[in-house]
């Protein structure tokens, strides 16, 4: 018998296994209401970070091209977009948590959105963590420094990468024809 | 019939068990300790209510509101007590709280009510005392009644939780006891039904007459024996403007918005007030303790023994970096006294108290309570709390738990599934009947959701301190 060859058969058996099982374990809903044909891609603010156990969002306001403030509706307020991922323990195992992604942090992800074309999705790949300014004074807000133009927060200097599966040269091909309110 | 003798009988017991741990509101260590069984600045009972209130009873399953001639304050239907020169603006005149907030250190802006008095000045748990012209009519509390605040504040020296507990357990491993746990007999002693403090000797004083303060409880946190700026300086600005906002809305505007109202969770320190919860049902092993309770929602503590707590997050915890809604808790044995650390809570509000943040901790103790004989009666629970960012230095509840029986009789633990029924609409909760189509605005759970109906549908004009720009990046 061929050890090597029926170990790792094993343990592609057990991946392939764990990866049947790890969506129900966490799901509390079907994903059928997302389009996964689709991927938008958003460099958002975060305004607030939900860490219910079965799915942990982030609500963000979603920046405009320039990198320079939010997108905002007729009425002038920010559009708020939400991004669900795996439960509050799985995503703060990865770093995603309410302490490391308070409001006003500046981040990037890529999401399958709702069908129903509401401003909501499933995340999908990697999440970008822009980096802190520099306090001017001491006791002064945080506050984060946003990518250039048209980038995402991977092309920052001393940002946090989580996960894998955001390819920042794909996006920023995609970033050329971005729509507002997202990228598709 | 069959129910009320049973529930006669068990009163009736817990009352017998009660009764060599009448007026033992501190646990007997034994010894000094260097951060449990210290004594109260202040008996409670020694104290009586501003009030105002007028008590209600029961009977045949419903409420009997009380008449005015059971009213305890000192004066009603807009009228000023004799001797007290009321503000020209207090909190049933204003129009906009926040500007007056030069005037909340002082009583006669709340009219000498407890919050708890101002919560039911429109008849949220007893008879409505806000007279007939609301809310400028409403009723006044004794001005000179207030529970000390040095009974309310931690006696001990510790700055925070993390000192306390390396205190206790440095001090029982001195005295050679640190993870000793206790025996089979303590355990089963430990383990079974504990009745409300409502329902234990102290309550019984109320009716003896013993306990001046006519509440059952025994312990402050209801709110009930406090002047309001004795509670509010116990408090760090933004935490005061906190429980202005909650008293102006229950006494000005009459728009209370209790949690538990639209099943929405009870968070942690509602473990602490009045109906949250009822009996205590405890399972007790040597590497785990739980206590589960719960009237809308369930409270289920887990106290992990002989377990350490991660260090290297924002808060200490055992699990995943998520705060929870009650926390995670370790502990330790000494003998069969457990000594616990409760951190990684969810910061959420209690009605008519005061709010508290994600970096509320807990030192708590469970003593037993036994009689001259050593017989096991109940248990001493002295909890101290640390939050730095809601209080201005810890605070300290003492209460005691009768235990009524074991798991071998009596009627099981219920899980509790909460069914929302009631719905705010236009700021207001209301009870919404099947088959009603309402407009709902989703609520955001993690940002005083409470506060955003108050500020949306009853605050506007007012000028509120502005919070900080998270959209600004120059």
């Amino acid at each position: 018998m061929d050890i090597k060859r029926t170990t790792r058969g094993l343990v592609a058996a057990t991946l392939t296994a764990a990866a049947v099982v790890a969506v129900p374990v966490y799901a509390h809903h079907s994903f059928s209401i997302f389009d996964a044909s689709q991927t938008k891609t958003f460099t958002g603010v975060v305004t607030r970070v939900n860490p219910d156990a079965n799915h942990l969002q982030i609500f963000f306001a979603p920046m405009n091209e320039a990198r320079t403030n939010v997108e905002r509706g007729a009425d002038g307020k920010p559009i708020i977009w939400a991004v669900e991922m795996a439960g509050s323990a799985a995503s703060a195992q990865q770093g995603i948590s309410v302490s490391e992604f308070p409001a006003g942090a500046v981040f990037s992800v890529s999401l399958h959105p709702l069908r129903s074309g509401d401003p909501a999705g499933a995340r999908e790949g990697a999440l970008y963590k822009c980096p802190k300014k520099e306090p001017a004074a001491p006791g002064e807000r945080v506050k984060w420094q946003p990518p250039a133009a048209g980038k995402n927060c991977d092309s920052v200097a001393g940002m946090t990468a989580i996960g894998a599966g955001f390819d920042p040269a794909q996006q920023a091909q995609q970033a050329q024809t971005a729509r507002p309110g997202g990228s598709n | 019939m069959r129910q009320v003798l049973k529930n006669t009988a068990i009163f009736a017991a817990a009352s017998l068990l009660a009764g060599a741990a009448a007026g033992q509101q501190i646990a007997d260590t034994g010894f000094k300790s260097v951060g449990r069984g210290w004594p109260l600045a202040a008996d409670l009972r020694d104290y009586q209510m501003p009030g105002p209130t007028i008590p209600v009873g029961f009977a045949n399953g419903a409420v009997v509101r009380g008449s005015w001639d059971q009213f305890i304050g000192s004066a009603h239907h807009g009228a000023a007590p004799k001797g007290v020169e009321p503000l020209p603006v207090d909190l049933f005149t204003s129009k906009d709280f926040y500007k007056d907030r030069e005037l909340w250190s002082d009583p006669r802006y709340f009219r000498c009510n407890s919050p708890a008095g101002i919560e039911e000045a429109w008849g949220a748990n007893t008879t409505a005392t806000i007279g007939d012209n609301p809310p400028a009519s409403a009723a006044w509390g004794y001005c000179d009644r207030d529970y000390p605040r040095e009974a309310i504040v931690s006696p001990y020296p510790f700055k925070t939780a993390q000192e306390h507990y390396a205190a206790l357990l440095a001090e029982t491993t001195k005295r050679g006891g640190a993870h000793e746990r206790p025996t089979a007999e303590q355990l089963e002693e430990w383990t079974g039904r504990y009745a409300h403090p409502g329902n234990t000797t102290d309550a019984q004083a109320d009716f003896t007459g013993r306990n001046k303060s006519n509440n059952p409880q025994s312990y402050w946190y209801r709110m009930r024996h406090n002047q309001v700026p004795t509670i509010l300086s116990l408090l760090t600005p933004e935490y005061q403007t906190r429980l202005v906002q909650e008293a102006y809305h229950a006494g000005n505007t009459n728009a209370p918005q209790w949690p538990s109202q639209y099943c929405w969770p009870e968070g942690f320190m509602r473990r602490w007030h009045e109906f949250a919860v009822w009996e205590w049902h405890i399972v007790a092993a040597p590497s785990v303790v739980q206590i589960v309770t719960g009237v809308a929602r369930n409270f289920i503590t887990t106290i992990h023994v002989d377990r350490e707590f991660r260090m290297d997050g924002s808060v200490p915890r055992l699990g995943a970096d998520v705060p929870r809604w009650y926390g995670e808790t370790i502990g330790f044995w000494d003998g069969d006294t457990l000594i616990t650390w409760t951190s990684d809570i969810q910061g959420w509000k209690v009605h008519s108290a005061f709010e508290y943040s994600n970096k509320m901790q807990t030192i708590e103790i469970y003593t037993p309570n036994r009689d001259r004989s050593g017989k096991f009666l109940g248990l001493n629970h002295e909890a101290i709390f640390y939050d730095p960012e809601a209080l201005v230095q810890p605070i300290r509840i003492i209460r005691n738990y009768v235990k009524t029986s074991g798991f071998e009789e009596g009627d099981p633990y219920v899980f509790i599934d909460c069914v929302q029924t009631i719905f705010p609409i236009e700021g207001r909760s209301t009870p919404v009947s099947p088959g009603t189509v309402i407009q709902y605005e989703v609520p955001d759970m993690y940002g005083r959701p409470w506060a955003h109906y108050w500020e949306k549908y009853f605050e506007q004009g007012m000028e509120k301190p502005k919070g900080e720009d998270i959209f600004s990046f120059d």
